[in-house]
């Protein structure tokens, strides 16, 4: 299978993307544009229970035959869910002697100043598991002291026989000079074959011991699970008659294949979220103009992503499993290259209080699907933003969920009426402010997010998906002075088909740390080849063309002195002297888009050099064709709805999502429903349906609201 | 919206939603200087603030992850400024400095910047923030000095860039008083982009709001939180309660005491009876003191209030003139670090009776770190700070966290970005056992560091290092956490003196452990097994 072509052989594409609540399936023929869904519930224990279910149900029900899938993509938030309840494998570390508690002790800074009963994340890996051996390598990469292996084995074999499954192995400097967690890899490995081996020079080869053992031990700790369950899902698919290649969504938007996959699953933390920016890429193309700003918001949280050209953008610091509220700080830190998402604790759940000044807040407390907002009727008490929404006329009562829940709106009523009287505000002007908060927290962190990159939020296209993100992309546009708002339709299972469009992408990074002026390029140039090659090993393992691959040059440079590098991307290789001034130039280029000065007099140092190599996949999802659809009446009817413009009620215009066509235009104020979420446009906004498919709706120019 | 404003009053979800707003403007700040800086003590620890204040510098707000005492200080420096140089004087573009420790944050090193911020011709808000510099010139910060003159380059409140044209003398001025001119320099330029960046964004927000002046703003937020406070101070039973600790000090002991004084909806805190200021840096001045006060009362009455002004004006803080922690003009206040971090914990202590589930046992503070400084083979001079710290205290619900940064909020720097920058090899850097406070809940540990130097040129080495002779206190019963020590070549010194170390010389930092809470007895049987398995407990 390893020569052959993906995709080319048959029609359709398969994802499956394993969320926290739901498992989402989806087939897409190519040749007619056509996608079939099925949403069923995650199925925690074994998730290849759900994810067969589901393939079972949909191939059956839509006819469709396991040996015509082309190819199988799949994401899934298992490994994050495992670092979140700490349910991993037993693993151990062996370190460089005196640094067993690097982890442990982290970088001794506190993530909320006030409160002194402060926990830190505890390791995932106790100090009765962490060993040293001696060895150690210095910064300028030379050796010190040598390994000490019979050191080495004796506590590889302590930790096995302590119930270690899986070991890191973090060395310091390990990223100048890899040989010596390399012949300790091996070694542990021959002589505990059964034993899950992470160095941290394959991990996150890059400086700072306590981030890159915190991304091994990560690594570690999901890597036995990684094994048995994509060993699992491939071998159920086989079963299935599915022969397809299996491919894996990596955190930044590539495709892997599962031995890649499985000697790094870390790398696939963030693989859902990264699937839901690439759709919002894809939708934002046409209407949007590849600049986007993505949008999800669900039940507890919302997520926010920011495409630029097409393209979401790339970190390569985030932290997971933050156990705090959410706060910077909170979780270990993971260095991986990742889209770029921001979390926030707020969504259609979460409750509404004053706090102890007399402020509305909203969330982080959320009243989860149970008991649940309190206009669900299932004893939930507090004021959730789905309540205010409800109030507002912003969700409809009787066609929530499209028709299939029950609502009672006098509960919501009660549960505000505590806030009324806290606050000497109206019942609406209380569920409002509910809305105007919620819409603050996001706008506030998409504008920081947007300035940090030193760009201009008004490029953008807000894109909304999840259930409550149409709810409040408008208001939230607004806030930001957005022109436009995209929605996809069935933007409930747009991420999954995210899968379906996503290059194969290899990234690689190697830390090399030296001033552009003392750069022997020779070294340089060969360094990015052995990186390229190593990524390029990679894509003809998935079975595509390295050759066909596009090889994006990137680097990490700073001024010398500095300790945070921009990422820059570079010109195409490959490189001589004669390079010098074009990379300083792309550097400087970037510098001041983000920090509008550059320092005088210094020169530039090299710190960590990147490549990224993609290939496109026959078959990919590039022209999905959504804009089906057209039947029966637009206009379901009026209602009273609350729009701050109008400073209260106005009956407003309700339209069906399924009868609307592409081309039809329409005037705010409207609501347009569909089964798993609602839009709201304000007054004074027009919008269209687009040949695409999407709802396009155009902000009027004012002052903010 | 406007109108709302015009009458004066904000309503609950407009105040909110500005609120966030102006947060998001001063963390967007923070992030621009965190990221174009050039010293360790930024970038890596993290050893700066950002503050708005109204046009009468009354603080707003300060970024998310602020150093605790420049929060109490920066709006008092924006005070000064507008006091010493009136209002009057100050034009667009314009950009202020003062490093004065009566003025700023009570020693030289912390640099702080002002810039008035404009709209339509005039003032209607100061952007602050203080950085701490790599260097000053001076002595190296060491407990040395015997007044402020030999502590390094003295800054009075002074426009150092005007109406956008930096003032050339000044930056040859002071690129010559210190060791570090290249780093030093490149953080105030770093401090220079985060005022800019305020003060485009907080014309956006209010041109975005229709606000003429942030006063009634700054007047209903510092209100609720005034009003907040001192209901939760009028919950604590009224008395005055006593704490006191005992400093190393080098040669003669040095004791603080406190009064506290609950009385109805104020705390007075009165540091009668400490020692006078003494004949070294090891003095606080009173801007320092107050900070670090109000901070512990702020960790004790309203953890989760904003970061703001209005929460201190229930608080009384004095200390007599004179003495450790309010000494006189000229006296040297290099360490007042190692004075002022003890006093959060005697806050603590001193209201350990009356509110014992919102305290903790002493913790392995104040703040350490090493400041060495030498000349490079080629020539350059450098220098360069690495921060360390011991065990938190244990608490009513548990035990103290290890290695934590407390009560000031400054990260270690990584092992391998410290061997990149100085010439110091890292033997260890490890917890140390049994260096927990026994009890029912145990302190934290400290931790162990061995470095060694391999500079062909001497370094000079100076620290920041208490709780060597005195270690920190358990409370309720518990039992005190393990003494910190300095060596080099194996051999005991005292943490106040200045040392130099050839080629091959180690030298030993052993940080203190926090404090226990309650009795050792009640201590539940799983947890020390667990001590032991983990070896946190050998004996």
């Amino acid at each position: 299978m390893r020569q052959e072509e993906i995709g080319v052989v048959s029609r359709y594409s398969l994802g499956i993307d394993i969320g926290g609540t739901f498992t989402d399936i989806v087939v897409y023929d190519r040749e007619t544009g056509r996608q079939f869904n099925r949403k069923v519930l995650t199925t925690h224990g074994d998730p290849s229970i759900g994810v067969m279910t589901g393939i079972d149900t949909l191939l059956k029900e839509d006819g469709l035959k396991p040996e015509e899938m082309g190819r199988v993509v799949h994401a899934t938030t298992l490994f994050t869910n495992s670092l979140i309840e700490r349910k991993g494998a037993v693993t151990g570390l062996i370190t460089t002697e005196g640094f067993r508690d690097t982890l442990e002790i982290g970088r001794e800074r506190k993530y909320e100043l006030y409160d002194i009963a402060i926990e830190k994340p505890a390791p995932l890996i106790p100090r009765n598991l962490r060993l040293e051996v001696g060895e150690r390598i210095k910064h300028d990469g030379s050796v010190k002291t040598p390994l000490d292996e019979q050191r080495l084995d004796k506590v590889a074999d302590e930790l096995v026989k302590n119930g270690a499954t899986s070991i890191a192995i973090v060395f310091l400097h390990s990223y100048k000079n890899p040989s010596h967690e390399r012949s300790a890899a091996a070694r542990v490995a021959k002589r505990h074959p059964k034993v899950a081996i992470s160095a941290s020079c394959d991990v996150a080869p890059e400086i700072r011991e306590f981030e890159r053992a915190s991304t091994t031990a990560a690594n570690a700790f999901i890597k036995p699970l990684a094994h048995v369950y994509l060993a699992n899902i491939a071998g159920q698919l086989k079963g299935r008659q599915v022969r397809a290649p299996f491919q894996l969504m990596l955190s930044n938007g590539g495709l892997t294949n599962v031995e890649e996959a499985k000697r790094s699953p870390v790398q696939l933390l963030e693989s859902g979220p990264a699937a839901g920016a690439l759709a919002a890429a894809f939708f934002g193309t046409e209407d949007g103009g590849g600049n986007v700003l993505a949008f999800d918001m669900g039940g507890t949280t919302a997520k926010l992503s920011v495409v630029d050209n097409g393209q979401p953008l790339i970190t390569y610091a985030f932290e997971a499993a933050r156990q705090k509220r959410f706060i910077e700080g909170s979780g270990f830190p993971i260095r991986i290259s990742s889209i770029e998402l921001i979390e926030i604790g707020a969504g259609g759940g979460s409750i509404a209080h004053i706090d102890e000044i007399g402020l509305l807040k909203v969330g982080p407390q959320s009243a989860g699907s149970e008991p649940g907002p309190a206009s669900y009727g299932r004893g939930g008490t507090n004021a959730t933003v789905t309540d205010a929404d409800f109030f507002l006329g912003y969700l409809n009562p009787d066609f929530f969920a499209g028709g299939t829940m029950k609502i009672d709106l006098k509960a919501a009523e009660r549960a505000m009426a505590p806030l009324m009287k806290q606050t000497g505000l109206s019942l609406t002007e209380v569920a409002w402010g509910i809305y105007d908060v919620v819409n603050e927290n996001m706008a506030s962190a998409a504008r920081v997010h947007i300035a940090e990159r030193g760009k201009d939020p008004r490029r953008y296209a807000i894109l909304a998906t999840g259930g409550a993100g149409p709810v409040h992309a408008y208001y939230v546009a607004k806030k930001l002075g957005l022109r436009k708002v995209i929605c996809p339709k069935a933007a409930g299972v747009a991420s999954a088909l995210g899968l379906l469009m996503a290059p194969a992408r290899i990234d690689r990074v190697a830390t090399v740390a030296v001033r552009i002026d003392q750069v022997k390029w020779t070294d340089l140039e060969a360094a990015y080849r052995k990186l390229e090659d190593n990524a390029k090993a990679v894509i003809a393992e998935t079975g595509l063309d390295p050759k066909k691959a596009k090889v994006t040059r990137l680097a990490d440079i700073r001024y010398v002195g500095q300790a945070f590098e921009v990422v820059v991307e570079l010109p195409d290789g490959p490189y001589t002297a004669a390079s010098k001034a074009a990379l300083n130039e792309a550097f400087e280029k970037a510098y001041i888009e983000k920090f509008t000065r550059t320092p005088p007099d210094v020169p530039a140092e090299f710190i960590n050099i990147r490549v990224s190599v993609k290939a496109e996949i026959a078959g990919s999802a590039t022209e999905v064709t959504l804009a089906a659809g057209g039947k029966g009446k637009a206009l379901k009817g009026k209602r009273p709805v609350y729009f701050p413009e109008a400073k209260g009620f106005v009956e407003a215009a309700v339209y069906d999502r399924y009868a609307m066509k592409p081309g039809d235009s329409f005037q705010g104020p409207a609501v347009v429903e569909e089964r798993e979420s609602t839009l709201i446009v304000g007054p004074g906004a027009s919008f269209v349906v687009a040949p695409s498919g999407n709802l396009v709706v155009t902000v009027p120019q004012e002052g903010a609201a | 919206m406007s109108e709302r404003h015009a009458e004066g009053a904000f309503d609950p979800v407009m105040l909110e939603v500005l609120w966030t707003r102006l947060i998001s403007v001063v963390d967007e700040a923070s992030a621009a200087l965190l990221r174009t800086s050039f010293s360790t003590l930024v970038y890596e620890s993290l050893d700066f603030s950002c503050v708005i204040c109204d046009e009468d510098g009354n603080s707003l707000v300060q970024g998310t992850g602020s150093i605790p005492s420049f929060i109490g200080t920066v709006p008092r420096s924006v005070k000064h400024f507008i006091a010493d140089i009136g209002k009057e004087n100050m034009r667009p573009g314009d950009v202020l400095i003062l490093n004065d420790p009566w003025k700023g944050t009570g020693h030289l090193p912390d640099i702080t910047v002002c810039r008035p911020i404009f709209r339509e011709g005039r003032i209607v808000a100061f952007s602050g923030s203080t950085a701490h510099a790599p260097d000053i010139g001076g002595h190296l910060r060491s407990a040395l000095p015997r007044e402020v003159f030999e502590e390094g380059f003295f800054m009075p409140p002074m426009k150092f860039i005007h109406e956008g044209k930096p003032d050339d003398t000044f930056f040859k001025l002071l690129r010559a008083a210190v060791r570090t001119p290249d780093e030093t320099v490149g953080d105030l330029w770093a401090q220079v982009t985060a005022h800019e960046l305020m003060a485009k964004r907080l014309i956006e927000v209010m041109a975005e709001y229709g606000l003429a002046s942030l006063k009634e703003l700054a007047a209903e937020i510092q209100g609720r939180c005034e009003r907040a406070m001192r209901a939760a101070i009028r919950a604590v039973p009224d008395g005055t309660y006593h704490a006191e600790a005992a400093m190393d000090g080098s040669g003669s002991p040095i004791t603080l005491k406190l009064a506290l004084t609950i009385s109805g909806d104020e705390v007075i805190c009165d540091y009668a009876g400490s020692s006078p200021a003494q004949g070294n840096a090891v003095n606080a001045p009173l801007c320092y003191t107050f900070a670090y006060t109000s901070y512990a009362l702020k960790c004790v009455f309203s953890p989760s209030l904003p970061n703001n002004e209005g929460v201190f004006r229930a608080v009384r803080v004095m200390a007599p003139e004179g003495s450790i922690l309010n000494p006189r003009f000229p006296t040297a206040v290099g360490l007042r670090a190692m004075v002022g971090h003890y006093l959060p914990p005697m806050v603590l202590s001193a209201l350990a009776d009356v509110a014992p589930h919102r305290v903790m046992a002493g913790p392995g503070s104040p703040i350490w770190n090493i400041t060495q400084s030498g000349v490079r083979p080629n020539g350059k001079t450098y220098a360069n700070t690495m921060f360390f710290n011991g065990g938190m205290g244990a608490l009513a619900s548990r035990d103290g966290e290890q290695c934590l940064c407390w009560p000031s909020n400054a990260s270690s720097s990584p092992v391998e970005v410290c061997e990149q920058v100085s010439p110091f090899f890292f033997h260890f850097k490890r917890l140390t056992p049994d260096s927990g406070g026994r009890g029912r809940h145990r302190g934290g540990l400290g931790q162990d560091v061995l470095v060694e130097s391999e500079s062909d040129t001497p370094v000079t080495v100076v620290f920041l290092a208490e709780r060597t002779r005195n270690p920190a206190p358990g409370i309720k019963g518990g039992g005190p956490g393990g003494l910190g020590a300095v060596h080099i070549n194996g051999e005991w010194k005292d943490a106040k003196g200045k040392y130099f170390l050839k080629k091959g010389d180690t030298l030993q930092l052993t940080l203190p452990g926090g404090g226990g809470f309650g009795p050792e007895a009640e201590r539940d049987p799983g947890l020390v097994a667990r001590d032991r398995l983990m070896g946190y407990v050998t004996r």
